[in-house]
């Protein structure tokens, strides 16, 4: 029925060219790294050692952020909060209405829009070991580290005495080196 | 299966699989170190998303069939893209070295003079027939696999392998 049986046969006779030595071995090298970088965030292997610190960078400028917008609203919120209060002495003028406050709302402002770091807290409440990795091959096991952490940041304005905090979670991962293993 | 660096199973498969795939990829591209990149950068590619070549509980419900045929495509796609960022390149430095590169790298082991000659007729056949061919003929791929790779139908697999055993036999001296 086949009457390509002998050709096939003399094309199998052929034998194609073997991969290099080192194919294997570069192969290998790219799974182990390809194996690392499986965690979510991971987009590339060279950048697996900077990833805690990215993470960790990426939280800072979000809580900072929150944190710059939410002590903008604070400084607003005191201004009108000062005006509303001033009002009403402008309104029923009186000799006892007459005080200090009038004086200080021009300098409210000013004051309260000025909120200086008072306190920053990293409570470290989950740790968790999760094995070995070998991002720079089988000889160099590495052991990985998750730290899951809550960070606060506050600010107080000295002059009002308001303060602001703001709190987020941070999760952190490392490798670090584990000898003899 | 978490430490791939120490799972050795991998490397018998892949010494198994490993001249059909690089000939496979040497139908894009003659240097065979170019066509070393782009199998290992496929099977890598593969690795990761099925595991293992013969377990089909590692690919869940998907028959292994489509698990193979993913390799070849792999090969395949980075093949032809490594073949347009190269031809670009190349028009870019006005030089001509594929073919001096597929004479002084030869994709089989000859042995004789109708070897040579058999594997000069191969690299004569369009480019259509003669994938199918490498993939039937030294990877061992059934129909249905070659046409999942290829994204073509089993019957115009078939036909197109047989176009190449004619194409073949026409043109071979009869020994």
């Amino acid at each position: 029925m086949n009457d390509f049986s002998e050709l096939e046969a003399r094309l199998r006779g052929l034998r194609p060219i073997a991969p290099s030595e080192d194919l294997i071995a570069r192969i290998e090298r790219a799974l182990a790294e390809a194996t690392n970088c499986r965690a979510p965030a991971a987009a590339g292997a060279g950048q697996r050692w900077q990833w805690p610190w990215r993470v960790s960078k990426t939280l800072y400028r979000v809580g900072f952020g929150v944190a710059a917008a939410a002590a903008t609203a604070a400084a607003v919120l005191l201004i009108y909060a000062r005006l509303d209060i001033d009002h009403s002495p402008k309104e029923a003028p009186s000799v006892a209405a007459v005080s200090t406050t009038p004086t200080n709302t021009a300098s409210a402002p000013v004051a309260a829009a000025e909120f200086v770091p008072a306190a920053f807290t990293e409570v470290v409440y989950n740790t968790r070991d999760e094995g070995l990795r070998f991002p720079a091959g089988p000889d160099q096991p590495m052991r990985r580290i998750r730290y899951q952490k809550q960070e606060t940041i506050q600010w107080r304005n000295p002059v009002t005495g308001a303060s602001l905090r703001v709190s987020y979670p941070t999760e952190e991962i490392s490798l670090i080196r584990a000898p003899g293993q | 299966m978490e430490h791939l660096a120490i799972d050795e199973e991998w490397t018998v498969r892949f010494s198994q699989l490993a001249p059909g795939l690089l000939l496979f990829a040497r139908q894009w591209l003659p240097s065979k170190a170019d066509a070393e990149d782009v199998v290992q950068e496929a099977f890598v590619r593969f690795w990761r998303r099925n595991h293992d070549l013969n377990n089909p509980e590692n690919i869940g419900a998907r028959e292994p069939i489509r698990s193979r045929a993913y390799l070849y495509a792999a090969v395949r796609s980075i093949a032809l893209d490594f073949l347009r960022r190269d031809s670009r390149r190349a028009r870019r430095e006005s030089t001509v070295v594929a073919e001096s590169d597929s004479t002084v790298q030869p994709k089989f082991a000859i042995e004789d003079e109708s070897q040579r000659t058999l594997a000069a007729a191969l690299d004569g056949l369009p480019r259509e027939q003669r994938e199918v061919l490498v993939m039937k003929i030294w990877n061992d791929l059934t129909f249905a696999e070659i046409g999942s790779a290829l994204g073509i139908s089993q019957n115009t697999a078939a036909s197109r392998y047989r176009y190449a055993l004619a194409a073949l036999k026409k043109n071979l001296p009869p020994q």
